[in-house]
Order: C-alpha cells, then structure tokens, then sequence
C-alpha cells in the first residue's frame, strides 16, 4: 500500500470515528445544533473521501454499498491485518 | 440467600440497616468543543471532558 493510499485510509479512519462520536452524543442531544453541524460537516469530508479512495484504490465496502470495475475489485485489496500503519 | 433475605421486600425495610440503595446518575453533557479528527482517533474520543487518558502504573 502507498503512501498516498494508507494517508486517505487513514483520513477515512480518523473521520469515521469523528462521525461515530458525535453520533452517539446526538442520540442524546437530537436538538444540538452546533453538534448536528460539526456531524454533517463531517459525514460530507468523510462520504468525499471515501467516495475518492474507491475510484482510486477499490472497494472499502462489499455487499451492494460500492460498485465495483471490472475485474472484481475487492480481492485486490490489502487486508486489514496485511496494512502496516 | 441473598435473595431470600433482601430481595426484594427488605431492601427499603429497616431490617437491614447497613444496607443501603445506590442510585446512579449521568450528568447531561453540554457541547463545548471537540478535538480535530486525527487527534479524537488517537485518544479515543472527540469530546476533551471525556479523555481520561489510562495512566496505569504510574499512578501506584
């Protein structure tokens, strides 16, 4: 994996975690404006992103949620445990 | 044995004295600021009031 490729990984990582967190406090806080922002400031960077590393590297997701090229995309990944981060 | 004795009806009786009913509580957290993405993975949160970072040993 190059460097570019684990850099955007890891831009992925950093915001869907970002976006994992504030969804759980807006679970509790529905009517927080200043979290709703910062949360769909988020999820657009992090659905851009994702968006990007997909048509550059492949799948990050099977099962109907990417399309894929031709040929099939998603065994050309590194796995997870093969990424040295 | 327990159960028998204290459950349920003599938890609120003054048989049992020494023993008394805990009540837990969440405080309503307010959004203040969070911290930029990169640095929430790292401490595994976004929230600065809620990174309590485990010290371990050297706490001891």
């Amino acid at each position: 994996m190059d460097a570019n490729q684990l850099d955007l990984l890891k831009k992925i990582m950093e915001l869907e975690f970002a976006c994992q967190d504030l969804n759980l406090y807006l679970d509790t806080h529905p009517e927080d404006q200043k979290a709703l922002q910062d949360y769909n400031y988020y999820s657009g960077q992090l659905a851009m992103l994702k968006q990007q590393y997909s048509q550059y590297y492949g799948p990050l997701m099977v099962f109907g949620h990417c399309q894929s090229q031709y040929p099939w995309k998603w065994v050309e990944d590194p796995w997870p445990w093969e990424i040295e981060y | 044995m327990y159960n028998q004795i204290y459950y349920p009806k003599s938890f609120l009786s003054e048989q049992s004295p020494s023993i008394k009913l805990a009540q837990a509580y969440v405080p309503i957290q307010k959004y203040v600021s969070i911290y930029p993405p990169e640095e929430a993975l790292k401490k595994g949160t976004v929230f600065p009031e809620l990174d309590f970072p485990y010290v371990g040993e050297k706490m001891r």
